[in-house]
């Protein structure tokens, strides 16, 4: 019962991170109509932010200060590169982010090596809290309380103001928002910007758990990639109701076959695309023009 | 109709001429003739693959799946299921269908999609069966991969024996190719050829009147679906089919022919040699591998320096090397040279 308990905790929390990096990909996408691929490098950032800071400022600083460093990053790649390929099919998009992650991945391995290091983090976050007939890191504890805020952040922000209200709008009908005066493309830079900030900052977050090494990335993006095609593209409760999902499938996998842990999640998006191809909460009009 | 076989006849004489000087000028470069052997190997899963993206206008973001069961198929056909009578064409046969098989089934599952979600969902199914492999240590041998495959003989020829001894000055001596190279030519040319073929038929047509407008391709009467899937699955066993060839020349597949690197270096290959054009994923292939090589030598920068390289091409070169000498296209070399 202990180790159920243990798995569905573990699971959730994994599924928590894949929720962050595919509501950033999602809202990225629904905005901008941009797959990106460097966001799993982006992740990888944020956790070497991380690494590189928690000695000196803490870990706790070091969190906003990931979230800064992607902004500016994103800022940079935006004006330099990705302005260009805004207007072009997403296919081009699609190689170029590739082509972006292949170049800092690779910078990141030249830099700091390919090892895996762990972040440092307080005394505090190291101890076991008790949870009733478990106790559970509390580091992990505060990853999901984190992870949790931030989501309900973004919700506010999506429902709750105006450039909210443009951003939704805009995943629906980006010319129809232009055309009533809405500011499309300060939106998309905003989208964009936070987006990638969001996944440094997730990336930051979670380095103490799994370790920080150039390809940490990737290990969170593609199941990120099954969670925005399992909740459907653009779809905020899509992302969330499937990370979750996909998070304690994996956990409880873990329990029973642990061999089948990382498969399981391909079979899940093979089963529910069979029935549904747009994806849980997709709109099959904007997978179409996809 | 005589003008016709006039130009199939050229075609196939130049590319047989070309091939057969590849490995000898590819010594001049410091190349070698066991690299020129891969570079057609791979080359020929590239062109599959730009077969789908170039002329269906389909990205796939997992042919790796492909490529890496191929492999296994044709690893596994050798060392357990036929270990005394072995036959290479028994093996690369079983190779090409166990692929087609499973691009069958995962092109069923992925057509009904579109674009972006179509290349995000062949990702993760290649990203499943990495796992499995990976997991399925039985069959697979795990992380260590299968070891020493022999090649099947085809008749008393072995494959790995060099060809006769002659001496050619700076091109090397003709020994120091093996018969595998010869044989990984020819199967090249009838690839080519193929591709040709397929491009210009009616099927070549339909797929590029899809690429072009989907919606209106339907409305015509022609089934979308049906077309992608068929490309999809004719891209896929030419993928497999260079897996298996890779894996009887390596003597060993190993999951890192599964991986999204992988997946991704057609796409590099392809897009550097220039997507929809016959020769670009070949000369694409050799480019980088040979890059690879030489640079990697040099410098573990070599990645990253590849990187740059197809960022570099994507932005200033969309149509790759080759596309660029196309007339009317934005960096035509042909003009830039004064060639005409």
């Amino acid at each position: 019962m202990e180790a159920v308990a243990i798995q569905l905790f573990d699971g959730t929390i994994r599924g928590l991170i894949y929720v962050a990096i595919a509501l950033s990909l999602t809202i990225i996408f629904g905005m901008l109509r941009l797959v990106n691929f460097a966001h799993g490098a982006f992740f990888a950032v944020g956790a070497y932010v991380a690494l590189l800071l928690a000695p000196k400022i803490g870990y706790y600083a070091s969190i906003p200060a990931a979230l800064i460093v992607l902004a500016i990053l994103a800022l940079l790649l935006d004006r330099i590169v990705l302005r260009l390929f805004y207007a072009k099919d997403p296919t081009s998009q699609i190689l170029v982010t590739f082509g972006i992650a292949l170049v800092i991945q690779e910078s990141l391995r030249l830099i700091f090596g390919g090892t895996t290091q762990t972040t440092q983090m307080p005394a505090s976050l190291m101890q076991s809290i008790p949870l009733g007939f478990i106790s559970y890191p509390a580091i992990r504890l505060f990853v999901a309380v984190s992870i949790i805020v931030l989501v309900g952040v973004v919700w506010w922000i999506l429902v709750g103001t105006n450039y909210g209200l443009i951003v939704r709008a805009g995943i629906r009908d980006r010319t129809m928002v232009a055309l009533l005066g809405g500011n499309v493309t300060v939106a998309s830079r905003v989208v964009l910007v936070v987006g990638a900030g969001i996944a440094g900052l997730v990336g930051a977050l979670s380095s103490p758990i799994f370790g920080v090494d150039p390809n940490v990335g990737f290990s969170f993006l593609v199941p990120a990639f099954v969670v925005v095609v399992i909740g459907g593209l653009g779809s905020f409760w899509g992302a969330v109701i499937a990370g979750i999902f996909i998070g304690i499938l994996q956990g409880l996998t873990t329990l029973v076959m642990p061999a089948a842990s990382d498969v399981v999640i391909y079979l899940a998006m093979a089963l529910i695309l069979l029935v549904r191809p747009q994806g849980l909460m997709g709109e099959s009009e904007l997978i179409r023009q996809a | 109709m005589r003008e016709r076989v006039f130009a199939e006849a050229r075609f196939l004489i130049l590319t047989a001429l070309g091939l057969a000087v590849f490995p000898f000028l590819f010594n001049l470069v410091g190349g070698y003739s066991g690299l020129a052997t891969q570079i057609l190997m791979v080359g020929i899963a590239a062109t599959g693959f730009n077969l789908l993206l170039g002329y269906a206008g389909v990205l796939s973001y997992g042919h790796a799946m492909f490529y890496g069961i191929g492999g296994y198929a044709a690893a596994l056909m050798v060392l357990k299921f036929m270990p005394t009578t072995a036959n290479l064409w028994l093996t690369l046969l079983f190779a090409i269908v166990v692929v087609a098989i499973q691009a069958l089934l995962i092109g069923a599952l992925a057509i009904r999609t579109y674009g972006i979600y179509f290349a995000l969902i062949t990702l993760a199914f290649a990203q499943m069966f990495y796992f499995i492999m990976f997991e399925w240590r039985d069959l697979t041998n795990g992380d260590n991969g299968l070891n020493n495959i022999v090649p099947p003989p085809i008749g008393s020829l072995s494959l790995t024996a060099p060809l006769p001894q002659l001496n050619l000055g700076p091109f090397g001596d003709l020994s120091q190719i093996h018969y595998w190279y010869p044989f990984t030519a020819i199967i090249v040319l009838l690839v080519l050829w193929f591709s040709r073929f397929l491009v210009a038929s009616q099927f070549g047509e339909v797929l590029a009147a899809i690429r072009e407008n989907e919606e209106r391709s339907e409305f015509v009467g022609f089934s979308p679906a049906k077309y992608k899937l068929a490309a999809f699955v004719i891209s896929g066993m030419l993928a497999g089919l260079a897996g298996a060839l890779r894996a009887l020349y390596d003597g060993s597949v190993a999951v890192d022919t599964l991986t999204i690197e992988q997946s991704g270096n057609f796409v590099v290959y392809t897009i550097i040699g220039g997507v929809k054009t016959l020769f670009g994923p070949l000369i694409g292939s050799a480019l980088v591998m040979y890059l690879a090589n030489v640079v990697s030598a040099k410098t573990e920068a070599w990645r990253l320096i590849e990187g740059l390289i197809f960022v570099a091409v994507i932005v200033f070169l969309p149509g790759g090397v080759v596309g660029s000498f196309a007339r009317g296209s934005r960096f035509d070399f042909s003009r830039i040279l004064r060639l005409r």
